[in-house]
């Protein structure tokens, strides 16, 4: 960290970034064979772009399916990066079965980012063996290594900065050209290499993609109706300018913990509405947050308004804040809060979760207001799924969540 | 040109004070708070910023061996200094105050009333929005101190020394969503400049 001139300047300058950037991967790689692992998102895209420009020929893009994307994503992406200006070859590695499998009858969510961890450079030391490559370029930036470090959470990408030695374990180096930067330096850099909009603004996926999204257990079903879900939120909220939004299942468990039975008393005290209103359920299986700088694996609070309440939505707007609060200060064991948008009698067993963020960094969010009658209407599309019976709205903003669940 | 290292406790949002110095023309970088006297010196700084961490300060005599390192340059290190979340409660607890848990802990944006601006909240009067996240809180400032700043919840968000230019803040200036917070830094980097 901190060892590029360039971030050190008076703010960000994307062509001095490039030409020292460039010079010293062309050192670092001497002449040899390098794989870039892309996802189609913004920070890998744009690695392996300046990565491009150092090593020409020598640098082999591959994507992973992971089984845990996006609808028709792997395929899009590629057919993507292989148009001008990208132009980008990539190869993909279908391995869906493999990381299904790895993850199956973990629950917690970092057993099952560590367990995808290993699966993913398990596939990618294969790979680099295939090409008799020595180094591995990847789009970490830095709130991976800042988040992995300070213990909030596991990403799948971070290996040297948590002490695995990459060469030991896997045998091959990583090259992290990006490792500086914010999201928001990378779009920067991304707009001077004349990424087209829909890259260089593209919203963040998770390395983990909707496994992460998957809360709990994961099962065929959670995922296919999850991949649904995610297709209707984001064609719903694409028209607003929202940094990040998206959809994540959660079954409808509840958690039964003696402890917990006044949160409905806090979230009407919290809302100053009559106690007869307001209707909070706790969820059994766990969601990451983050208080006080620390990781807070902690329950998730739904909260059901009457249907008078929640048709003022709007004006509840400053009350939504106060309510989740409200509640995140009273119980140390409750890290999130969502609304409820729609639910039905006699529905299957899950709760679909819509979140829409602003944030410039992904260090802190802000919720974002959706008007109500959006939420309804994406509620309504998902009914279209048997198994789903609530959909909720998170109102919570990180700190004291993070932007995704787990 | 100005130096003003941060000290690295392991905070989230330590690089991005980083990043608000490097954008206001200051030449900054992360140190960790075990760094030997004699090594901060040779970087010839012109002032100190301290950020926050997920450690606990409520029992200042059993500090984890970083936090014990951060008091002792909070002693030992006589330049304007900025102290931010759990190095705020550091200070207030190295010069003799008190940090408690908070009866109301604070995650996500907290609305800060400015009673004295002390320089360091220059045109922040009467209140804004800052993004906060801690289980604990300064409940009482250390004697030369006075208190700058109050939330509904938390009494101590900000205060500064009588003398010298030191300051604490509960608050983090360095997160984007507290909008204010880069007048924050640029109130500090005025002080460093006149010192």
């Amino acid at each position: 960290m901190g060892k590029r001139l360039s971030v050190a300047v008076e703010g960000f300058h994307p062509s001095t970034f490039l030409s020292e950037e460039t010079a010293r991967l062309h050192d670092l790689a001497r002449g040899k064979k390098v794989i870039s692992a892309v996802s189609g998102g913004v920070d890998s895209t744009v690695a392996t772009l300046v990565a491009r420009q150092a090593l020409g020929d020598n640098l082999l893009p591959i994507m992973i399916d992971t089984g845990f994307l996006r609808l028709g994503e792997p395929e899009r992406v590629k057919e993507r990066l292989a148009k001008p200006p990208t132009s980008l070859r990539v190869s993909l590695v279908h391995a869906g079965g493999r990381f299904l499998a790895s993850v199956k009858g973990e629950t917690t969510a970092e057993e099952k980012r560590k367990k995808f961890r290993e699966t993913f450079y398990q596939i990618l030391k294969e790979e680099a063996e295939k090409e008799g490559c020595e180094f591995i370029l990847q789009g970490t930036i830095a709130p991976d290594w800042i988040e992995t470090q300070g213990g909030i959470k596991t990403q799948h990408n971070i290996l040297e900065q948590v002490g695995i030695d990459p060469a030991t374990t896997y045998g091959f180096k990583i090259i992290e050209p990006l490792a500086d930067l914010y999201k928001d330096q990378v779009r920067t850099l991304g707009r001077h290499l004349h990424l087209p909009n829909e890259l260089s603004e593209r919203q963040p996926f998770p390395g983990p993609g909707l496994l992460v999204r998957c809360i709990g257990n994961v099962t065929k079903e959670k995922i296919r109706v999850l991949k649904e879900a995610t297709k209707m939120v984001e064609t719903s909220l694409s028209p607003f300018n929202y940094e990040q939004y998206f959809a994540a299942v959660i079954e409808n468990r509840f958690a039964k913990d003696p402890s917990l039975e006044t949160v409905s008393e806090t979230a009407s005290e919290a809302l100053g509405l009559p106690k007869y209103e307001v209707h909070a359920d706790v969820f059994e299986d766990r969601v990451t947050g983050v208080k006080g700088d620390q990781r807070c694996y902690g329950l998730l609070a739904g909260v059901k308004l009457s249907e008078e309440s929640r048709e003022t939505y709007g004006w509840l707007q400053d009350r939504l804040r106060q309510l989740q609060a409200g509640i995140v200060e009273k119980f140390p064991d409750i890290t999130r809060v969502a609304l409820l948008v729609k639910e039905r009698r006699g529905g299957g067993p899950l709760s679909i979760l819509v979140r829409a963020v602003s944030t410039r960094d992904f260090m802190t969010a802000a919720v974002s207001p959706v008007p109500w009658k959006i939420l309804k209407d994406i509620g309504q599309q998902i009914f279209k799924e048997e198994s789903v019976s609530r959909v909720y709205y998170d109102i919570t903003p990180k700190p004291p969540g993070t932007v995704e669940f787990e | 040109m100005t130096t003003i290292p941060v000290v690295y406790v392991k905070g989230q949002y330590n690089h991005l004070i980083v990043r608000n110095l490097k954008e206001l023309g200051v030449e900054s970088k992360l140190l960790t708070p075990s760094v030997p006297l004699e090594q901060l010196e040779s970087m010839n700084p012109d002032a100190l910023v301290m950020g926050g961490g997920p450690q606990s300060v409520r029992s200042p005599n059993q500090l984890t061996g970083e936090l014990a390192d951060a008091a002792r340059l909070i002693r030992q290190v006589k330049l304007p200094m900025l102290c931010i979340c759990v190095t705020h409660q550091l200070l207030a607890t190295a010069f003799g105050g008190v940090t408690e848990a908070a009866q109301k802990p604070e995650f996500g944006p907290v609305e800060i009333s400015v009673i004295d601006e002390g320089r360091i909240l220059e045109g922040l009067k009467p209140s804004f929005t800052a993004w906060e996240s801690h289980n604990d809180e300064v409940v009482k400032a250390p004697e030369g101190f006075r208190v700058l700043a109050k939330s509904n919840n938390c009494e101590i968000e900000a205060m500064r020394h009588d003398n010298r230019p030191v300051f604490g803040v509960q608050f983090h200036p360095e997160v984007s969503h507290t909008v204010k917070g880069v007048d924050l830094f640029k109130n500090f980097l005025h002080i460093v400049e006149e010192t």
